[in-house]
Protein backbone atom coordinates (compact mmCIF):
# COMPACT_ATOMS: atom_id res chain seq x y z
CA UNK A 1 0.00 0.00 0.00
CA UNK A 2 1.05 3.18 -0.90
CA UNK A 3 0.15 5.58 2.26
CA UNK A 4 3.94 6.07 3.60
CA UNK A 5 5.51 5.86 0.48
CA UNK A 6 8.87 4.66 1.18
CA UNK A 7 12.18 7.14 0.90
CA UNK A 8 12.89 5.56 -2.78
CA UNK A 9 9.51 6.54 -3.89
CA UNK A 10 9.98 9.81 -3.04
CA UNK A 11 13.18 10.48 -4.11
CA UNK A 12 12.40 8.88 -7.51
CA UNK A 13 9.33 11.84 -7.83
CA UNK A 14 11.72 14.34 -6.70
CA UNK A 15 14.44 13.14 -9.41
CA UNK A 16 11.56 13.05 -11.84
CA UNK A 17 10.68 16.10 -10.91
CA UNK A 18 13.86 17.81 -11.34
CA UNK A 19 13.64 18.82 -7.32
CA UNK A 20 16.88 17.14 -5.99
CA UNK A 21 19.70 19.22 -5.43
CA UNK A 22 22.72 18.58 -7.71
CA UNK A 23 25.07 16.27 -5.02
CA UNK A 24 21.35 13.91 -4.72
CA UNK A 25 20.53 13.97 -8.30
CA UNK A 26 24.12 12.42 -8.94
CA UNK A 27 24.07 10.00 -6.33
CA UNK A 28 20.46 9.34 -7.85
CA UNK A 29 21.89 8.54 -11.39
CA UNK A 30 24.24 6.27 -9.87
CA UNK A 31 21.54 4.38 -7.67
CA UNK A 32 19.86 4.20 -11.30
CA UNK A 33 22.88 2.73 -13.30
CA UNK A 34 23.50 0.14 -10.64
CA UNK A 35 19.79 -1.07 -10.03
CA UNK A 36 17.52 -1.91 -12.84
CA UNK A 37 14.35 -2.33 -10.93
CA UNK A 38 14.63 0.94 -9.64
CA UNK A 39 15.30 1.62 -13.34
CA UNK A 40 12.57 0.25 -14.91
CA UNK A 41 10.14 2.31 -11.98
CA UNK A 42 11.55 5.85 -13.27
CA UNK A 43 10.98 4.69 -17.07
CA UNK A 44 7.72 3.81 -15.40
CA UNK A 45 6.82 7.01 -13.76
CA UNK A 46 8.10 8.99 -16.51
CA UNK A 47 5.58 7.24 -19.24
CA UNK A 48 2.80 8.07 -17.01
CA UNK A 49 3.79 11.74 -16.56
CA UNK A 50 3.92 11.98 -19.87
CA UNK A 51 0.65 9.97 -20.25
CA UNK A 52 -0.82 13.13 -17.79
CA UNK A 53 0.45 16.06 -19.93
CA UNK A 54 -0.93 14.75 -22.95
CA UNK A 55 -4.02 13.79 -21.26
CA UNK A 56 -4.48 16.49 -19.00
CA UNK A 57 -3.05 19.37 -21.27
CA UNK A 58 -3.87 23.04 -20.17
CA UNK A 59 -7.03 24.26 -21.44
CA UNK A 60 -8.00 27.22 -22.96
CA UNK A 61 -10.14 29.81 -20.65
CA UNK A 62 -13.37 30.23 -22.26
CA UNK A 63 -13.38 33.74 -24.28
CA UNK A 64 -16.39 34.82 -21.81
CA UNK A 65 -14.52 34.48 -18.47
CA UNK A 66 -11.42 36.30 -20.09
CA UNK A 67 -13.77 38.93 -21.11
CA UNK A 68 -15.18 39.11 -17.61
CA UNK A 69 -12.11 39.28 -15.53
CA UNK A 70 -10.38 41.56 -18.13
CA UNK A 71 -13.40 43.47 -17.27
CA UNK A 72 -12.43 43.62 -13.74
CA UNK A 73 -10.09 45.82 -14.11
CA UNK A 74 -10.54 47.02 -17.83
CA UNK A 75 -9.54 50.61 -18.11
CA UNK A 76 -12.52 51.70 -20.73
CA UNK A 77 -16.28 51.09 -20.76
CA UNK A 78 -16.26 47.55 -20.86
CA UNK A 79 -16.79 47.38 -17.19
CA UNK A 80 -20.43 47.81 -17.05
CA UNK A 81 -21.55 44.60 -18.03
CA UNK A 82 -18.71 42.79 -16.01
CA UNK A 83 -21.00 40.22 -14.31
CA UNK A 84 -24.09 40.20 -15.51
CA UNK A 85 -22.82 37.54 -18.15
CA UNK A 86 -23.25 34.80 -16.22
CA UNK A 87 -25.59 35.13 -13.41
CA UNK A 88 -24.56 32.27 -10.75
CA UNK A 89 -23.77 31.15 -6.94
CA UNK A 90 -21.17 33.95 -6.66
CA UNK A 91 -22.65 37.06 -8.20
CA UNK A 92 -25.87 36.94 -6.52
CA UNK A 93 -25.12 37.32 -2.61
CA UNK A 94 -21.18 37.47 -2.32
CA UNK A 95 -19.96 40.76 -0.90
CA UNK A 96 -16.85 40.27 -2.89
CA UNK A 97 -18.75 40.47 -6.03
CA UNK A 98 -21.13 43.38 -4.55
CA UNK A 99 -17.92 45.04 -4.34
CA UNK A 100 -16.81 44.33 -8.00
CA UNK A 101 -20.47 45.59 -9.07
CA UNK A 102 -20.10 49.07 -7.20
CA UNK A 103 -16.71 48.94 -9.07
CA UNK A 104 -17.96 48.46 -11.94
CA UNK A 105 -20.32 51.03 -11.80
CA UNK A 106 -17.35 53.38 -10.48
CA UNK A 107 -15.75 52.53 -13.88
CA UNK A 108 -18.76 53.33 -16.00
CA UNK A 109 -19.58 56.53 -14.34
CA UNK A 110 -15.86 57.69 -14.72
CA UNK A 111 -15.05 56.32 -18.08
CA UNK A 112 -18.49 58.20 -18.99
CA UNK A 113 -16.56 61.35 -18.03
CA UNK A 114 -13.65 61.00 -19.71
CA UNK A 115 -14.68 59.52 -22.93
CA UNK A 116 -17.50 58.95 -24.91
CA UNK A 117 -16.35 56.46 -27.11
CA UNK A 118 -18.23 53.50 -26.88
CA UNK A 119 -16.42 50.01 -26.81
CA UNK A 120 -15.33 48.49 -30.15
CA UNK A 121 -13.79 45.43 -31.84
CA UNK A 122 -11.21 47.83 -32.49
CA UNK A 123 -10.64 49.09 -29.04
CA UNK A 124 -10.37 45.51 -28.20
CA UNK A 125 -7.47 44.76 -30.12
CA UNK A 126 -5.91 47.68 -29.07
CA UNK A 127 -6.51 47.24 -25.33
CA UNK A 128 -5.09 43.62 -25.81
CA UNK A 129 -1.95 45.05 -27.62
CA UNK A 130 -1.54 47.81 -25.10
CA UNK A 131 -1.59 45.36 -21.94
CA UNK A 132 1.02 43.10 -23.69
CA UNK A 133 3.57 45.96 -24.18
CA UNK A 134 2.46 46.54 -20.32
CA UNK A 135 3.16 43.15 -19.05
CA UNK A 136 6.04 43.04 -21.57
CA UNK A 137 7.73 46.74 -20.10
CA UNK A 138 7.25 45.07 -16.50
CA UNK A 139 8.60 41.75 -16.79
CA UNK A 140 11.71 43.87 -18.16
CA UNK A 141 11.47 41.50 -21.31
CA UNK A 142 9.97 43.23 -24.13
CA UNK A 143 10.56 40.29 -26.23
CA UNK A 144 10.85 36.59 -26.64
CA UNK A 145 13.78 36.73 -28.93
CA UNK A 146 16.48 39.24 -28.81
CA UNK A 147 18.22 40.33 -32.13
CA UNK A 148 18.66 43.33 -33.75
CA UNK A 149 19.16 40.93 -36.78
CA UNK A 150 16.03 40.17 -39.17
CA UNK A 151 17.71 36.93 -40.43
CA UNK A 152 17.43 35.68 -37.08
CA UNK A 153 14.02 37.38 -35.96
CA UNK A 154 12.18 36.37 -39.51
CA UNK A 155 12.78 32.35 -38.74
CA UNK A 156 12.02 32.52 -35.13
CA UNK A 157 8.58 34.31 -35.81
CA UNK A 158 7.36 32.33 -38.65
CA UNK A 159 7.96 28.72 -36.65
CA UNK A 160 5.57 30.54 -34.42
CA UNK A 161 3.17 32.67 -36.22
CA UNK A 162 0.60 32.52 -39.45
CA UNK A 163 1.21 36.23 -40.75
CA UNK A 164 3.94 35.94 -42.75
CA UNK A 165 6.26 38.95 -40.72
CA UNK A 166 8.21 40.92 -43.51
CA UNK A 167 10.73 42.43 -41.47
CA UNK A 168 12.47 45.72 -41.77
CA UNK A 169 15.16 47.80 -40.26
CA UNK A 170 14.70 50.89 -39.30
CA UNK A 171 18.32 51.79 -37.61
CA UNK A 172 18.97 54.73 -39.95
CA UNK A 173 16.02 56.43 -39.19
CA UNK A 174 16.86 56.15 -35.37
CA UNK A 175 14.52 53.22 -34.56
CA UNK A 176 16.76 50.02 -34.19
CA UNK A 177 15.43 46.78 -34.29
CA UNK A 178 15.25 45.35 -30.38
CA UNK A 179 13.72 42.51 -30.67
CA UNK A 180 10.20 39.69 -31.50
CA UNK A 181 7.76 38.13 -29.89
CA UNK A 182 4.50 36.74 -30.26
CA UNK A 183 1.33 39.08 -29.14
CA UNK A 184 -1.98 36.80 -29.45
CA UNK A 185 -5.05 38.78 -30.84
CA UNK A 186 -8.27 37.29 -31.05
CA UNK A 187 -6.37 33.92 -29.86
CA UNK A 188 -4.59 33.80 -32.87
CA UNK A 189 -0.64 34.41 -32.50
CA UNK A 190 -0.06 37.84 -34.28
CA UNK A 191 4.15 38.36 -34.83
CA UNK A 192 5.52 41.39 -33.17
CA UNK A 193 8.26 43.57 -33.91
CA UNK A 194 9.87 45.33 -31.04
CA UNK A 195 12.21 48.77 -31.89
CA UNK A 196 13.78 51.43 -29.39
CA UNK A 197 13.96 55.12 -29.65
CA UNK A 198 16.86 55.66 -27.28
CA UNK A 199 14.74 54.18 -23.75
CA UNK A 200 11.43 54.24 -25.56
CA UNK A 201 10.17 50.53 -26.94
CA UNK A 202 7.61 50.53 -30.18
CA UNK A 203 5.86 47.29 -30.49
CA UNK A 204 4.62 46.82 -33.88
CA UNK A 205 2.37 43.94 -34.30
CA UNK A 206 1.03 42.59 -37.93
CA UNK A 207 -2.38 40.86 -38.15
CA UNK A 208 -4.03 39.87 -41.35
CA UNK A 209 -5.68 42.48 -43.47
CA UNK A 210 -9.40 41.40 -42.06
CA UNK A 211 -8.59 40.84 -38.58
CA UNK A 212 -11.07 41.75 -35.98
CA UNK A 213 -11.08 46.02 -35.10
CA UNK A 214 -7.57 45.83 -36.82
CA UNK A 215 -7.97 49.08 -38.83
CA UNK A 216 -9.43 52.31 -36.77
CA UNK A 217 -8.68 55.34 -39.30
CA UNK A 218 -4.98 55.68 -39.48
CA UNK A 219 -4.90 57.86 -36.35
CA UNK A 220 -2.93 57.65 -33.08
CA UNK A 221 -4.92 57.14 -30.52
CA UNK A 222 -4.07 57.12 -26.55
CA UNK A 223 -4.95 54.29 -24.35
CA UNK A 224 -4.16 53.73 -21.03
CA UNK A 225 -1.17 56.10 -21.11
CA UNK A 226 0.18 54.33 -24.22
CA UNK A 227 0.29 55.46 -27.81
CA UNK A 228 -1.51 53.35 -30.46
CA UNK A 229 -1.38 54.16 -34.08
CA UNK A 230 -3.21 51.50 -36.41
CA UNK A 231 -2.99 51.36 -40.08
CA UNK A 232 -2.84 48.90 -43.13
CA UNK A 233 -1.39 48.24 -46.63
CA UNK A 234 -2.54 46.03 -48.74
CA UNK A 235 -1.38 42.90 -47.48
CA UNK A 236 -1.89 43.31 -43.90
CA UNK A 237 -3.13 45.34 -40.94
CA UNK A 238 -0.69 46.94 -38.69
CA UNK A 239 -1.22 47.90 -34.85
CA UNK A 240 2.00 49.59 -33.03
CA UNK A 241 2.11 50.25 -29.51
CA UNK A 242 4.60 52.82 -27.94
CA UNK A 243 5.38 54.31 -24.81
CA UNK A 244 7.16 57.56 -27.02
CA UNK A 245 5.36 60.42 -27.75
CA UNK A 246 2.78 60.97 -30.40
CA UNK A 247 5.02 62.93 -32.56
CA UNK A 248 7.78 60.51 -32.35
CA UNK A 249 5.63 57.46 -32.77
CA UNK A 250 4.05 59.29 -35.93
CA UNK A 251 7.70 59.87 -37.64
CA UNK A 252 8.06 55.55 -36.68
CA UNK A 253 5.12 55.00 -38.22
CA UNK A 254 6.11 57.18 -41.30
CA UNK A 255 9.37 55.66 -41.35
CA UNK A 256 7.76 51.84 -41.44
CA UNK A 257 5.78 52.63 -44.13
CA UNK A 258 8.15 54.17 -46.24
CA UNK A 259 10.67 51.20 -45.94
CA UNK A 260 7.91 48.97 -46.87
CA UNK A 261 6.49 51.10 -49.68
CA UNK A 262 7.53 47.88 -52.38
CA UNK A 263 4.17 47.11 -51.42
CA UNK A 264 1.51 48.76 -52.72
CA UNK A 265 0.14 51.25 -50.16
CA UNK A 266 -3.71 51.35 -49.49
CA UNK A 267 -4.53 54.15 -46.42
CA UNK A 268 -7.90 53.22 -44.58
CA UNK B 1 -15.90 49.79 -0.63
CA UNK B 2 -14.89 50.01 -3.76
CA UNK B 3 -12.95 48.23 -6.32
CA UNK B 4 -9.29 49.49 -7.31
CA UNK B 5 -9.43 52.45 -9.89
CA UNK B 6 -9.20 51.75 -13.51
CA UNK B 7 -6.07 53.54 -13.62
CA UNK B 8 -4.48 52.36 -10.02
CA UNK B 9 -1.77 50.29 -9.52
CA UNK B 10 -3.62 47.79 -8.72
CA UNK B 11 -5.47 47.55 -11.84
CA UNK B 12 -2.35 48.25 -14.12
CA UNK B 13 -0.90 44.96 -12.26
CA UNK B 14 -3.86 42.99 -12.33
CA UNK B 15 -3.91 43.97 -16.46
CA UNK B 16 -0.36 42.76 -16.39
CA UNK B 17 -0.15 39.36 -14.55
CA UNK B 18 -3.79 38.19 -14.66
CA UNK B 19 -4.87 37.34 -18.09
CA UNK B 20 -1.67 35.59 -19.01
CA UNK B 21 -2.41 32.88 -16.08
CA UNK B 22 -6.04 32.71 -16.87
CA UNK B 23 -5.67 29.18 -19.19
CA UNK B 24 -3.54 27.39 -15.71
CA UNK B 25 -6.32 29.16 -13.38
CA UNK B 26 -9.39 27.72 -15.68
CA UNK B 27 -7.72 24.20 -16.00
CA UNK B 28 -6.99 23.89 -12.51
CA UNK B 29 -10.02 25.02 -11.07
CA UNK B 30 -11.70 22.59 -13.70
CA UNK B 31 -10.11 19.61 -12.00
CA UNK B 32 -10.63 21.11 -8.65
CA UNK B 33 -14.52 21.33 -8.84
CA UNK B 34 -14.66 19.16 -12.30
CA UNK B 35 -17.53 21.15 -14.06
CA UNK B 36 -16.25 23.53 -16.53
CA UNK B 37 -19.11 26.57 -15.58
CA UNK B 38 -18.47 25.82 -12.06
CA UNK B 39 -14.81 26.41 -12.51
CA UNK B 40 -15.74 29.52 -14.49
CA UNK B 41 -17.06 31.12 -11.63
CA UNK B 42 -14.12 30.05 -9.12
CA UNK B 43 -11.86 31.63 -11.95
CA UNK B 44 -13.93 34.95 -11.77
CA UNK B 45 -14.11 34.93 -8.29
CA UNK B 46 -10.76 34.01 -7.79
CA UNK B 47 -9.43 37.27 -10.38
CA UNK B 48 -11.58 39.85 -7.87
CA UNK B 49 -10.12 38.46 -5.16
CA UNK B 50 -6.54 39.09 -6.78
CA UNK B 51 -7.33 42.56 -7.65
CA UNK B 52 -7.87 43.28 -4.68
CA UNK B 53 -4.92 41.63 -3.14
CA UNK B 54 -2.94 43.59 -5.68
CA UNK B 55 -3.78 46.87 -4.00
CA UNK B 56 -1.64 46.04 -0.90
CA UNK B 57 0.41 43.45 -2.40
CA UNK B 58 3.29 43.07 -4.54
CA UNK B 59 3.87 39.66 -6.16
CA UNK B 60 7.44 37.75 -7.06
CA UNK B 61 5.88 34.86 -8.37
CA UNK B 62 2.59 35.52 -10.21
CA UNK B 63 1.78 31.89 -11.31
CA UNK B 64 2.11 30.33 -7.58
CA UNK B 65 0.63 33.33 -6.22
CA UNK B 66 -2.53 33.11 -8.22
CA UNK B 67 -3.12 29.25 -8.74
CA UNK B 68 -2.84 29.38 -4.65
CA UNK B 69 -5.90 31.68 -4.78
CA UNK B 70 -7.26 30.00 -7.41
CA UNK B 71 -7.10 26.77 -4.84
CA UNK B 72 -8.72 28.85 -1.96
CA UNK B 73 -11.55 30.26 -3.94
CA UNK B 74 -12.21 26.65 -5.83
CA UNK B 75 -12.28 25.33 -1.94
CA UNK B 76 -14.85 28.46 -0.53
CA UNK B 77 -17.23 27.45 -3.51
CA UNK B 78 -16.94 23.59 -2.93
CA UNK B 79 -17.20 23.75 0.69
CA UNK B 80 -20.57 26.11 0.10
CA UNK B 81 -22.06 24.77 -2.76
CA UNK B 82 -20.91 20.78 -2.63
CA UNK B 83 -20.26 20.34 0.75
CA UNK B 84 -20.75 16.53 0.85
CA UNK B 85 -17.87 16.71 -2.20
CA UNK B 86 -15.50 18.28 -0.02
CA UNK B 87 -12.33 16.16 1.08
CA UNK B 88 -10.17 18.37 2.20
CA UNK B 89 -10.14 17.74 5.47
CA UNK B 90 -7.18 16.01 5.77
CA UNK B 91 -4.65 12.98 4.44
CA UNK B 92 -7.24 11.03 5.94
CA UNK B 93 -9.02 9.86 2.53
CA UNK B 94 -7.56 6.36 1.09
CA UNK B 95 -6.66 5.42 -1.96
CA UNK B 96 -8.41 2.16 -1.23
CA UNK B 97 -11.58 3.84 -1.30
CA UNK B 98 -11.20 4.90 -5.06
CA UNK B 99 -13.82 3.51 -7.92
CA UNK B 100 -13.08 -0.60 -8.17
CA UNK B 101 -14.20 -0.42 -11.87
CA UNK B 102 -10.96 2.04 -12.70
CA UNK B 103 -8.86 -0.91 -11.73
CA UNK B 104 -10.31 -3.74 -14.07
CA UNK B 105 -8.80 -4.35 -17.03
CA UNK B 106 -5.93 -4.45 -18.99
CA UNK B 107 -3.78 -8.02 -17.73
CA UNK B 108 -0.61 -7.75 -19.58
CA UNK B 109 1.82 -5.56 -19.95
CA UNK B 110 0.91 -4.67 -23.17
CA UNK B 111 -2.59 -3.73 -22.49
CA UNK B 112 -0.61 -1.72 -19.66
CA UNK B 113 0.89 0.34 -22.07
CA UNK B 114 -2.32 1.04 -24.14
CA UNK B 115 -4.23 1.30 -21.15
CA UNK B 116 -1.19 3.96 -20.92
CA UNK B 117 -2.28 5.82 -23.91
CA UNK B 118 -5.88 6.19 -23.01
CA UNK B 119 -6.14 9.57 -22.50
CA UNK B 120 -10.02 9.48 -21.45
CA UNK B 121 -9.52 6.82 -18.65
CA UNK B 122 -6.32 8.47 -16.72
CA UNK B 123 -8.27 12.13 -16.62
CA UNK B 124 -11.42 9.45 -14.82
CA UNK B 125 -8.31 8.44 -12.42
CA UNK B 126 -7.24 11.61 -12.05
CA UNK B 127 -10.71 13.03 -11.21
CA UNK B 128 -11.17 9.73 -8.83
CA UNK B 129 -8.58 10.60 -7.06
CA UNK B 130 -8.74 12.48 -3.49
CA UNK B 131 -8.54 15.98 -3.29
CA UNK B 132 -5.56 16.28 -1.67
CA UNK B 133 -3.67 14.27 -3.65
CA UNK B 134 -5.42 15.51 -7.56
CA UNK B 135 -4.63 18.88 -6.41
CA UNK B 136 -0.95 18.44 -5.57
CA UNK B 137 -0.99 16.29 -9.22
CA UNK B 138 -2.32 18.69 -11.31
CA UNK B 139 -0.40 21.82 -9.76
CA UNK B 140 2.63 19.96 -10.34
CA UNK B 141 2.22 18.08 -13.63
CA UNK B 142 -0.46 20.38 -15.45
CA UNK B 143 0.26 23.42 -13.97
CA UNK B 144 4.08 22.80 -13.47
CA UNK B 145 4.60 24.38 -10.14
CA UNK B 146 7.55 23.53 -8.36
CA UNK B 147 7.59 21.74 -5.42
CA UNK B 148 8.08 24.62 -2.66
CA UNK B 149 4.74 26.76 -5.15
CA UNK B 150 3.02 23.38 -3.98
CA UNK B 151 3.92 23.93 -0.34
CA UNK B 152 3.06 27.52 -0.46
CA UNK B 153 -0.17 27.27 -2.66
CA UNK B 154 -1.82 24.14 -0.29
CA UNK B 155 -0.49 25.17 2.99
CA UNK B 156 1.24 22.32 3.41
CA UNK B 157 4.70 21.24 4.40
CA UNK B 158 6.94 20.41 1.49
CA UNK B 159 7.48 16.90 2.68
CA UNK B 160 3.59 16.06 2.52
CA UNK B 161 3.81 17.82 -0.78
CA UNK B 162 6.35 15.33 -1.76
CA UNK B 163 4.36 12.09 -0.38
CA UNK B 164 0.88 13.65 -1.73
CA UNK B 165 2.30 13.63 -5.26
CA UNK B 166 4.06 9.83 -4.67
CA UNK B 167 0.82 8.65 -3.44
CA UNK B 168 -1.39 10.30 -6.30
CA UNK B 169 1.16 8.73 -8.89
CA UNK B 170 1.28 5.42 -7.61
CA UNK B 171 -2.57 5.59 -7.33
CA UNK B 172 -2.38 6.38 -11.14
CA UNK B 173 -0.16 3.87 -12.00
CA UNK B 174 -1.82 1.19 -10.06
CA UNK B 175 -5.08 1.89 -11.86
CA UNK B 176 -3.51 2.01 -15.04
CA UNK B 177 -1.61 -1.93 -14.67
CA UNK B 178 -4.85 -2.62 -12.70
CA UNK B 179 -2.35 -4.71 -10.02
CA UNK B 180 -4.27 -6.44 -8.10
Amino acid sequence: MTDDPDDRMLRLNAALDGELDALSALEFERELAADPALAAEYRRAEALRQAIRRSAPLEAAPPALVDRVAALAAPAARSAHVLQARPSGWTASHPLALAASMAAIGFAVGVGLMSLRTQSAGEGVAQTLVSDFARAEIADQPFDVASSDRHTIKPWLGGRTTVSADIVDLASQGFPLAGGRVAVVDRIPAPTLVYRHHEHLVALTELPRDARGAHAGGGIEAVDGYHVARWSDANLAYVAVSDMDEKTLAEFVAAFREARKPAAEETR
Amino acid sequence: MTGPAPGSVAAQRFRALVPPLLDDAYTLAKWLCRNSADAEDIVQEAALRALLALETTSVERPKAWFLAIVRNAAITWMTRNRPTDVAYAGDSTDLDALDPRLGEAAPDPEAALIALEDGARLRQAIAALPAPLRETLVLRDVNGLSYRDIAEATGAPIGTVMSRLARARGGLARILKAEP
